[in-house]
């Protein structure tokens, strides 16, 4: 060691934290990476939007509206059937069936195109509904203002679901590892059994169960059934990473030294083995707080239009789902007629779509320049 | 390790594994009400009960004969499960609904046939959708990884990550629309109408032409009613069995687009991995070794490290697998192609077909646990330290 000629600082009374002082030093370097503070930007813009759509509170009306009537200018029609919506291409007052009217069995895919020069907050509106649908009673809502209301919900479903599997796997794949034995076999096995079952499967099976259970039909319920299916479907993974990397921790030097010393077994995961594996378990969250969204989407895209029959929250995959059906329909129903009226819904996919891939590119940059920051090897 | 010890040593872990799932899909069976008895019946814990309501979606008939059935189907649950083991493995999967949506859709309303019989016209279609999607995941994603490591930090590393964060990022559902109504809109068909329908529309969406739409009339006599191809069940391979080359190129047509959607969200995952795995790799010393010595670049990236980044790619595709093919529900969806991931789609348009829902379930975890074996195997044959070590 080098002896540094300059004096000492003088004490400046109290000792710096080092818990705080390692924060600051993780964020000096993650400073450097322009990715990763693009996606905090982002991050935070949004939780912004999240936060401050508490505060903005809307009429009823205005967000959550009922669409009262049958549409006249490009002939969409409701049928007296519940559940199937007919569709004409032109003429409102064709014979239903017609030769123009197709009858559909998914949700009705509004086609109202945004009028920009009313205000941003008309720019178009999204159909809203349930299986329980009643004729020429069609909900929309604004979907500006849905997207910015959807905000604090997914923001809130992805972090509790993937923080909440993400410690279920942690807790358990660390013990898997560290103690071994009979309590890593079982561990172990029933993480095997779940990671080859297809997630969005096993989502689609405990959704498709539960919602037929009458005592499970409460808003309430049926948001905790969707928490237990994420976190259900989630944690495995971390256990099995988790696991791989305490295998490695447990053979270090360290451990063993303060094994020797005597610290007990809860000691040593707290301050050794969970420590040390966390990295993976980061990208993990960032990874699964991408997902949720699109899990979500997909879920009411494949037809779980009533996961949340009694209220309804607005979320930007199922809008993003919602308006991918409308363009579908519009596609196979709307193209034959070209009727002027008839205007391909763009803003209904890409505004939500948007939403959805801000906060996936946000989160994995962030995470993979924390990865980098926090752990030394990758340092430069 | 003799390889073959190995392979029999990995097929016995199979087994915990198959029967775990059975004990999830026999639990969540247990869970389902009993008005839903007359929906799931050979396959489920309460095989070959009938229940005495007359009315199915009462919940209030409270007669004696009621109460029986219940204490009935909710007695012995052991021997409940391990009858619904049996008969998963011996593929009993119960038969269908016959008011459901998906028994319209088949074409056999107000008929309950066995699951496995549905499966089996859907099944081949998704294999060979997967096959091909896997083609392009491994043609694109290992020399794009390698290629990115190799050049890293400069712009072909930069083009690669925004491939693969977008692939995470983008809902499939909406690449698929969207990339479906450019295609045909690029295609300019849309004028053309073909019995009320856009013919361009359906020159790329459906597993086969629509019979009205092409010149040739109806379709050959080797495509069945629920669009299942014979001898084999597998379409492309049917036709040119059948020595139709129009039928093949139509089948593989129909199957470029599904297939890359299906690889674009596969490829954001794997590239990070072989990237990684590659750069750690050009650090070592053999590759050190290799350049000393004078072998020229292209040898030392293609061979000397370039093999390492193959086992990264097969290991994360086995892990990755069980979502991949999750996957396929989506995008089947949205192309109205004849596997069972339309088939699952349409089970749970209500009133829910839960004998083709937990077939559909079992058929997918059947998939990925032979998937794994596969790779396991693979891997062991690429990296002999896996079953000598």
């Amino acid at each position: 060691m080098s002896a540094s000629p300059a004096p000492a600082a003088k004490p400046t009374g109290r000792r710096p934290n080092p818990t705080i002082a390692q924060w600051r030093r993780t964020f000096y370097f993650l400073r450097r990476n322009k990715l990763a503070m693009i996606g905090l930007g982002i991050l935070v813009l949004l939780v912004f939007v999240a936060i401050a759509s508490l505060f903005y509170t809307s009429q009823p009306s205005d967000y959550l509206q009922p669409y009262q009537g049958t549409f006249t200018g490009n002939g969409f029609n409701a049928t007296p059937s519940p559940g199937i919506i007919t569709i004409c291409t032109y003429a409102s007052t064709a014979p239903v069936p017609g030769p123009n009217c197709y009858p559909v069995n998914t949700l009705f895919p509004g086609v109202i195109p945004p009028t920009f020069s009313v205000s941003p907050w008309t720019l178009g509106r999204l159909p809203l509904g349930s299986l329980s649908l009643t004729p020429g009673n069609n909900q929309f809502f604004n979907l500006f203002e849905g997207l910015v209301k959807a905000a604090p919900w997914d923001l809130g479903i992805s972090a509790v679901v993937a923080v909440s599997g993400a410690s279920i796997g942690l807790f358990l794949g660390a013990l898997a590892g560290y103690l071994g034995g009979v309590m890593d076999d079982i561990v172990m096995r029933v993480v095997d059994v779940f990671l080859t079952i297809p997630s969005l499967l096993l989502l689609i099976v405990i959704l498709a169960v539960t919602g037929s259970i009458p005592s499970l039909a409460s808003f309430d319920a049926r948001l905790g059934i969707l928490f237990f299916a994420f976190i259900i479907t989630d944690w495995p993974g971390y256990a099995r990473q988790v696991r791989g990397l305490a295998l490695v921790t447990r053979e270090q030097k360290y451990v063993e030294a303060a094994k020797a010393s005597g610290a007990k077994t809860g000691h040593i995961l707290r301050k050794h083995i969970i420590p040390n594996t966390m990295f993976p378990v980061l990208v993990g969250i960032a990874f699964d707080i991408a997902s949720t969204p699109l899990a979500l989407g997909a879920l009411v895209f494949l037809g779980f239009k009533t996961i949340f029959p009694t209220q309804y929250f607005p979320e930007w995959g199922s809008i993003a789902a919602f308006g991918a059906q409308s363009v579908g329909t519009f596609i196979q129903y709307c193209e034959v007629a070209a009727s002027a009226d008839c205007v391909f819904p763009w803003w209904q996919v890409l505004l939500p779509g948007m939403a959805v891939f801000l906060l996936a590119i946000s989160v994995n940059f962030l995470s993979d320049g924390m990865r980098d920051a926090l752990d030394p090897r990758l340092r430069r | 390790m003799k390889l073959w010890i190995f392979v029999v040593r990995r097929l016995l872990l199979v087994i915990p594994v198959v029967i775990g799932v059975m004990t999830i899909t026999f639990i969540l069976l247990w869970a389902l009400p009993p008005q839903q008895e007359f929906v799931v019946i050979n396959g489920s814990p309460r095989g070959g009960l009938t229940m005495p309501c007359a009315d199915n979606a009462s919940q209030t008939c409270n007669i004696p004969a009621y109460q029986k059935f219940l204490d009935q189907y909710r007695a012995n649950p052991p021997y409940q499960w391990a009858k619904y083991v049996y008969n998963s493995l011996t593929l009993n999967l119960g038969n269908t609904d016959k008011n459901s949506q998906a028994s319209i859709s088949y074409g056999l309303a107000g008929q309950s046939i066995a699951v496995t019989t549905v499966l089996s016209w859907y099944l081949p279609y998704t294999l060979e959708l997967a096959a091909f999607s896997l083609l392009i995941i491994l043609l694109v994603s290992i020399p794009l990884g390698n290629l990115s490591a190799v050049n890293r930090n400069r712009p072909v590393d930069q083009a690669a990550r925004i491939v693969s964060f977008s692939g995470i990022a983008i809902p499939g559902f909406l690449l698929a629309t969207l990339l479906l109504y450019g295609v045909v809109d690029a295609s300019g068909g849309l004028t053309k109408v073909c019995n009320g329908n856009s013919f361009a529309y359906l020159n790329w969406v459906g597993s086969w032409p629509d019979p009205h739409c092409f010149a040739g009339g109806a379709l050959p006599s080797w495509i069945g009613p629920n669009q299942q191809t014979y001898p084999t069940g597998f379409p492309t391979v049917d036709a040119l069995y059948n020595g139709s080359f129009y039928f093949a190129a139509e089948s593989v047509k129909r199957m470029v687009l599904p297939a890359l959607i299906i690889a674009y969200g596969s490829i954001g995952v794997l590239l990070r991995f072989v990237r990684s795995s590659m750069l750690e790799v050009m650090n070592q010393d053999f590759i050190r070794t290799a350049r000393a010595k004078g072998v020229s670049e292209r040898v030392v990236i293609a061979r000397h490290a370039g093999r390492n980044s193959l086992t990264v790619t097969i290991t994360i595709l086995g892990l990755t697998f069980a979502g991949f093919i999750g996957g396929f529900a989506v995008i089947e969806t949205v192309f109205q192609l004849h596997g069972i991931g339309l088939l699952l789609t349409r089970s749970i348009i209500q009133p829910f077909d839960y004998g083709l829902i937990f077939g559909t379930t079992l058929v997918f975890t059947y998939i990925v646990v032979a998937a794994n074996l596969i790779v396991d195997v693979l891997y062991s044959f690429l990296d002999p330290r896996v079953r000598l070590g």
